[in-house]
């Protein structure tokens, strides 16, 4: 068995160059596949298949289903390629990739790296991985421990392998990549663990990095080159060091841990950057770029373009991490080449993606630490009673919480033929006791205690709809907890999203009815997709797989481990009733 | 840098110290009257990027005077509830308060898990602190009472015996 492997191996290195030669062009991807975390570059999760539609939607049932065989939090989505699905699992981020062609879905290959277990310890929040990418006949993604690795995506050889983070500084990197011509673009976790963020642009052939550009600290270290970087609000030069108290920038955060977006016309890649570090406001006086900022720059060499701060001085830890969907909107009567982001701070922005001038800025749930964002300096006008630090004491009731009205690991959808955005969201509080903290390399770097509460609305949680050329609701579908999944949405005018209690359900995208639901056996985190099979059916994906957050908020659904047994989270005790850990891929037809 | 004296708690502690430096290998750890060697583990997270020094300690300082403050203080100022949660009652790291140990739950054993680190990213503190304070935050750890009935969840109404007999089968 295994010298039969080992012979295919050496076949398969030695037919590589003509693989090369002859393989498709990136762009030229069949409409039902889904070849990037997103769907597209610009970032929509929308899929032009239209066979599942109001009217049949009651009719899908499973057809197949995986254990993924670990039960770290199932974030992340499949990707669909040439009748093959490739799976990355949480740690230990084994690569499975099954034929979609044959009965049952059997494996091709699956691709085991080694990875450092002492990952699990650096990485803030459970041991997720938000997915891979394809490109140039690789599946690209990055494994916890700092590494990006590039497999062959016929035979499952490992192409190449680069590190690119070094968890000793408290890096890991549980986000997905995105391949941008010759580029693949990565970037770290370690708010939570004081670390400089930055990204970095990896030769696709080779992997070698290209460029690294940081987030915070001088120009010349974020590439944000006189001529080129154009901000539409904060022009100073060095804000990214001049923003901060001596040299705080240096273990000041600002992880890049969600989804990236990029226009091909404008030739920029769109992505955000996470919390200032540490929690305690009052250790890093003043407006802290370019944390909590999207930040877009050209993908060949780094530059900076433009960046705009969602949370100046944030107190909240409102990473801004969530994506940036690339629409042409008509605002205010005028088109307009549009970025639309839901900020865990509670407002959606939608901006001008050439120019980064904010447009619209409103609360899509509850938020009470700002009254509004101004629209002329795009900064938000705070209310002095929910500002934070270790000199405020124990501040009560902030809206939302840090986990976000939002979270980035839910990521939006966004479909054309409604024109609105469909959204995860959370309704809960919390109160912020900040306290002074030390930077300790390989230790967390925080300084906080916040406890959360259930917010005004009676459920946690609400599925949406969303109009961003007014910033007004169009409808809800509210849950009994909060909403962590991403959103799928499809020409046949139905869109997907799952529950932290295990549902997986169908909704009209006009009206929000609920067509169909089923239970899949853990919590649901991860992103729904859509493919056209190997038959020309339409087909729906999605993990089960509780995890990430909800692994440290909700600790007791827990599974693995006779030495921890813990009680259940305060603001949702009946969540375990419904849900424990495990890792499932799920995948639905119509019957 | 060796040790790190750490500004938010006692540095007083410090003088404390009651430990010599050994040539004893790792893995020759006895706890008791021949004291606790602490050993490096190459492939462990060390704080500060500090390696701990293989050294004997001997002694217990777990009932020193106000030990359990002093360590609670520690456990907030060395980061710990980053990882295992405000209260220790479990985040990305285990729960340290339902009486379950994966490495042992004698003062020794958890003086070793905070000393030397473990697996899957505990970071080894001895680096930076020294053992009075680690001492004392297993005083503060082992101050933490699990709860009466840790195995059991119930969503069974308490006040509703559950059914003893659901049926009338020929096994009644």
């Amino acid at each position: 068995m295994r010298l039969r492997f080992r012979l295919h191996a050496a076949s398969a290195i030695v037919a590589m160059p003509l693989l090369a030669v002859c393989a498709a062009p990136a762009a030229a991807q069949n409409a039902g596949d889904w070849t990037m975390p997103s769907k597209d570059y610009a970032a929509t999760r929308f899929s032009e298949l239209a066979q599942i539609t109001p009217a049949n939607a009651s009719r899908l049932h499973p057809v197949w289903t995986f254990s993924t065989g670990t039960l770290g939090g199932h974030e992340g989505q499949p990707l669909v390629v040439r009748n093959t699905m490739y799976v990355v699992t949480p740690y230990p981020n084994v690569l499975y990739a099954f034929d979609l062609t044959k009965d049952g879905y059997p494996l091709k290959w699956k691709y085991r790296p080694p990875v450092d277990q002492n990952s699990l310890g650096i990485a803030c929040c459970d041991a997720v991985n938000r997915g891979a990418v394809y490109g140039d006949g690789m599946i690209i993604y990055n494994l916890l421990d700092g590494h990006t690795v590039a497999v062959d995506a016929a035979t499952g050889q490992e192409r190449w392998k680069t590190k690119i983070a070094d968890i000793a500084q408290g890096e890991t990197t549980p986000m997905a990549p995105l391949v941008v011509k010759n580029r693949v673009i990565v970037g770290a976790s370690g708010g939570e663990f004081g670390i400089l963020g930055w990204v970095k642009g990896l030769d696709l052939t080779t992997g070698k990095v290209a460029w690294t550009a940081t987030n915070i600290g001088p120009d010349s270290l974020m590439l944000a080159k006189p001529g080129t970087f154009k901000p539409f609000y904060d022009k100073s030069p060095n804000l990214g060091v001049s923003s901060w108290p001596g040299d705080t920038w240096k273990h000041g955060g600002a992880p890049v841990w969600g989804w990236m977006s990029y226009d091909p016309d404008l030739d920029l890649v769109y992505y955000g950057s996470g919390n200032p570090g540490p929690y305690n406001a009052d250790q890093r006086l003043g407006d802290n770029k370019w944390t909590t900022s999207v930040l877009a720059r050209r993908p060949e060499d780094g530059s900076l373009v433009w960046a705009y701060q969602f949370t100046p001085h944030d107190g909240w830890d409102f990473d801004a991490d969530a994506e940036m969907v690339l629409v042409d909107l008509t605002i205010k009567g005028k088109a307009r080449k549009a970025l639309v982001h839901f900020d865990k701070n509670g407002f959606e922005y939608t901006m001008d993606r050439a120019t980064g001038e904010l447009l619209l800025a409103e609360p899509y749930v509850h938020v009470n630490w700002a009254s509004r964002i101004d629209l002329a300096t795009g900064r938000p006008v705070l209310d002095s009673a929910k500002t934070t630090g270790a000199s405020k004491g124990n501040v009560k009731d902030i809206c939302p919480t840090l986990e976000g009205g939002k979270s980035p690991a839910s990521p939006v959808a966004y479909s054309p033929r409604t024109g609105l955005f469909y959204a995860s969201t959370n309704s809960m509080c919390m109160d912020y006791a900040a306290v002074l903290t030390a930077h300790l390399k390989g230790t967390p770097y925080m300084g906080i205690n916040s406890p959360y509460h259930a917010g005004s609305d009676k459920n946690l949680g609400a599925f949406i709809a969303w109009d961003a050329t007014t910033g007004k609701r169009k409808w809800a579908i509210e849950e009994p907890f909060p909403v962590w999944s991403g959103s799928l949405a499809t020409r046949g005018n139905v869109v997907f999203y799952g529950t932290l209690d295990g549902w997986f359900k169908a909704a009209d995208a006009s009206t929000g009815a609920v067509l169909w639901k089923f239970k899949v056996g853990s919590g649901v985190v991860g992103n729904p997709i859509t493919f056209s099979g190997a038959d020309g059916k339409q087909y729906v994906a999605i993990y089960a797989g509780i995890g990430g957050d909800w692994l440290l908020l909700s600790g007791d659904v827990k599974s693995d481990d006779p030495a921890d047994v813990r009680d259940p989270a305060d603001f949702a005790r009946d969540l375990a009733r419904h849900t424990s850990q495990g890792g499932l891929v799920w995948i639905f037809a119509l019957q | 840098m060796t040790r790190l004296s750490f500004s938010l708690v006692l540095v007083a502690l410090a003088a404390l110290a009651c430990r010599e430096q050994t040539e004893v290998p790792p893995g020759a750890n006895q706890p008791g009257a021949t004291g606790i060697v602490i050993a490096k583990h190459d492939d462990r997270v060390f704080a500060g990027g500090v390696a701990p020094a293989a050294e004997r300690v001997t002694g217990s300082e777990v009932n020193a005077a106000n030990a359990v403050d002093a360590g609670a203080k520690l456990f907030t100022g060395m980061n710990c509830d980053g990882c295992h949660g405000g209260g220790a009652v479990g985040a990305v790291g285990p729960s340290l308060t339902d009486g379950r140990w994966r490495y042992g739950g004698s003062d020794a054993d958890i003086f070793r898990s905070i000393a030397e680190g473990r697996p899957k990213g505990m970071p080894a503190f001895a680096g930076v602190l020294q053992p009075p304070m680690i001492w004392r935050l297993v005083a503060y750890i082992k101050s933490l009472a699990p709860p009466k009935d840790v195995p059991t969840e119930s969503w069974v109404d308490a006040g509703t015996p559950a059914p003893r007999d659901s049926g009338t089968g020929p096994l009644h």
